[in-house]
C-alpha cells in the first residue's frame, strides 16, 4: 500500500476507486456496448484502450519474471496472475473483434462521414480504408470493369437511393437505467414515456436509447 | 478475426460478467503454512505490484481468520485449491429465496421482484457492524449519489455476505449456479436452496414469457425492473425479434401517424380529423 493509497482511504470525497479497478469498468461497459448496440461506438478517447495494453504488457513482464525463478511459493500467484491476464485479455480481444466485424459489415457507411470517421481508432481507419480499396480494386478487375463508367461506383447515391448499407438504428436494445430519469421512446401505436428509476431495465430502440447513453444516464445490458 | 457472433451478449458472456461479482471469502483453517504463504505473498510489497496493475485493482490479503474481498473467479480458484470457503450471499439463504417466491407468487403476481436497493440506502437499512477492514473499503467504494463513475453490477457489491437479504441482485442465477456447482459444500441447505432456486426461475421465466404480450402493443417503451441477466440473456433473441419485427410491420402505419402529428401540431391526432385518418390506417392493415 502506498501513501497515495492511505490518504485516499482517508479522504472521505474521493470515491476510493484505484485507476485501474476504473478502467476495468470502463473496458467492461465499453465492451457490452459494442456487443449490444447495432452501430459502431466512439472509440474511447481518454486513452482506455492504451492504459490497459500498458498494464496487460507489464503483466506478461511480471510473469515472465516470476516463471525464471521456480520458487514453489510465487507458483500459486503466478495462476492467479495469468488467469487474471486471460481474462484482461479476452475482453480487450472481445472488444476489438465486436468493432471490426462491424467496421467489415458496412466498411463504405464508416467511411462516408468525418463524424463517422472519427468513431475509428487510427488502426482501424486504415484497415477500413485499405480493406475497401482492396475490396473494389478486385470488383472492377472481376465484373465491374465490363460495365460503364457511370455503373461503377459503389456509392452511388443517384435516385434517391443510396447503395451504401448502413446500421438499423430503429433496433431495439437493453439499457439499465444508472440514474432516475424519464425516458421516451418511439413506438408504432404510440410514443413511450416513462418515469424510469435507478436500475430498471427498459427495452427500446438504439436511436433513443443513444442519447441517454451518451449522457452516463444509462448503460447498455 | 471479425466476431462471428450477433448483436448482443450471449450467455456464456454473461457468465464472464458474472465472474467478476465480488464475494467474500474466509481462507479455510486447513490451509497449510505453506499454502497460506504462497497467498499472502502476493501481499508484500514485492510482489503486489505484479497483481496490483490488473482486473479488480487490488489483492486482498489472505490471513485465515480473516475473510477478504475478491471477485468470483479467484474465488472459485481458491475454492477448487481448497485454499479458501466461500460466504454465500444473504440472499441465497433459504429463507430469503422463500420470502422472494412468496412476493412473486403472492404479493406481485405481475412483474419481477425488486432490485436490490442502492447501495448507500441498504447501508441504512441492514445497520450492521462492519468489524473488517475489507468490509471499510467496500463501503467507501460504493456509489454515492452524484459521484462519477456510476457503478453497476457486476461491480456493485451485491452479492457479498453484506448485501440485504431478500433482494435478488442483478446476476443472480449465475452467481447461485455457479456457487452450487463448485461450492456446494458452503451453501447451508443446499437441496433446499437448489428446489427453491428451481420455483425462483419457473416463477420469473412464466413472467418473461408474458412480459412479450407487452411488446406486441408497440408501445415503444418496455420496462423490466428486477430482471436478472440470464434472464435477459436466454430470451434476447426472441424479445428483440419480437420488437424489431412489430416495428418493421407496422412501419408504415407509424410514418402515417408521425406525418399527421407533424401536420396536427402534435396534439392534432386526437382533433377532429381522426376519423378519416383511422380509416386509412385500417385499410394499411389489411
Amino acid at each position: 500500500m502506498d501513501i497515495d493509497d492511505i490518504l485516499r482511504e482517508v479522504d472521505p470525497s474521493s470515491s476510493g476507486l484505484p485507476s485501474s479497478t476504473r478502467d476495468l469498468q470502463s473496458l467492461t461497459r465499453v465492451w457490452v456496448a459494442e456487443r449490444s448496440t447495432p452501430e459502431l461506438q466512439s472509440w474511447p478517447t481518454d486513452g482506455l484502450v492504451e492504459r490497459v495494453n500498458g498494464r496487460i504488457a507489464s503483466q506478461i513482464e511480471r510473469v515472465e519474471a516470476l516463471t525464471g525463478d521456480m520458487d514453489p511459493r510465487s507458483n500459486f500467484a503466478l495462476i492467479v496472475i495469468q488467469t487474471e491476464l486471460e481474462r484482461y485479455k479476452f475482453l480487450v480481444r472481445s472488444y476489438l473483434r465486436a468493432r471490426l466485424a462491424k467496421v467489415d459489415r458496412h466498411a463504405l457507411h464508416y467511411l462516408s462521414t468525418p463524424e463517422l470517421r472519427a468513431r475509428l481508432s487510427p488502426t482501424e481507419l486504415a484497415y477500413a480504408t485499405r480493406h475497401q480499396a482492396l475490396l473494389h480494386n478486385h470488383y472492377l478487375a472481376s465484373f465491374l470493369g465490363s460495365f460503364g463508367p457511370s455503373l461503377q461506383n459503389l456509392n452511388d447515391t443517384s435516385g434517391n437511393i443510396t447503395m451504401i448499407d448502413t446500421p438499423d438504428l430503429e433496433s431495439a436494445v437493453f439499457i439499465r437505467l444508472l440514474r432516475d430519469a424519464r425516458v421516451i421512446g418511439k413506438g408504432v401505436d404510440a410514443d413511450g414515456d416513462v418515469e424510469g428509476k435507478t436500475g430498471d431495465i427498459i427495452i427500446l430502440r438504439w436511436s433513443d436509447a443513444k442519447p441517454l447513453v451518451d449522457t452516463e444516464t444509462a448503460e447498455l445490458v | 478475426m471479425a466476431l462471428p457472433l450477433p448483436q448482443g451478449l450471449m450467455p456464456t458472456e454473461v457468465a464472464f460478467l458474472c465472474e467478476m461479482e465480488m464475494l467474500f471469502t474466509p481462507p479455510s483453517d486447513t490451509v497449510t503454512p505453506d499454502h497460506d504463504a504462497a497467498i499472502t505473498c502476493m501481499r508484500n510489497r514485492k510482489l503486489r505490484p505484479a497483481c496490483q496493475p490488473n482486473l479488480q485493482g487490488d489483492t486482498p490479503a489472505l490471513k485465515p481468520p480473516h475473510r477478504a474481498q475478491m471477485p468470483l473467479w479467484l474465488a472459485l480458484l481458491l475454492k477448487k485449491q481448497r485454499r479458501a470457503n466461500i460466504v454465500p450471499p444473504a440472499w441465497l439463504h433459504p429463507a430469503s429465496l422463500a420470502e422472494i417466491i412468496h412476493h412473486e407468487t403472492n404479493i406481485d403476481p405481475q412483474a419481477f421482484s425488486p432490485p436490490p436497493p442502492p447501495p448507500t440506502r441498504a447501508e441504512g437499512r441492514t445497520g450492521r457492524a462492519r468489524p473488517f477492514q475489507e468490509n471499510i473499503r467496500s463501503t467507501r467504494e460504493a456509489p454515492k449519489p452524484g459521484d462519477d463513475p456510476r457503478l453497476a453490477p457486476p461491480f456493485l457489491p451485491s452479492c457479498t455476505a453484506d448485501a440485504p437479504a431478500g433482494y435478488l441482485p442483478y446476476h443472480w442465477l449465475e452467481l447461485a449456479e455457479a456457487l452450487l456447482a463448485h461450492a456446494a459444500d458452503d451453501v447451508p441447505q443446499q437441496a433446499e436452496v437448489r428446489a427453491l432456486l428451481r420455483d425462483l426461475q419457473e416463477v420469473r421465466a412464466a413472467k418473461m414469457r408474458g412480459s412479450t404480450q407487452s411488446l406486441e402493443g408497440g408501445g415503444g417503451v418496455v420496462v423490466l425492473r428486477g430482471v436478472g441477466a440470464m434472464e435477459l440473456a436466454e430470451s434476447r433473441g426472441f424479445v428483440l425479434g419480437v420488437v424489431d419485427g412489430v416495428r418493421k410491420l407496422g412501419a408504415s402505419a407509424e410514418a402515417t401517424r408521425r406525418d399527421e402529428e407533424a401536420n396536427g401540431g402534435g396534439g392534432g391526432r386526437y382533433g377532429g380529423g381522426r376519423g378519416e385518418f383511422e380509416d386509412s390506417d385500417e385499410e394499411m392493415e389489411f
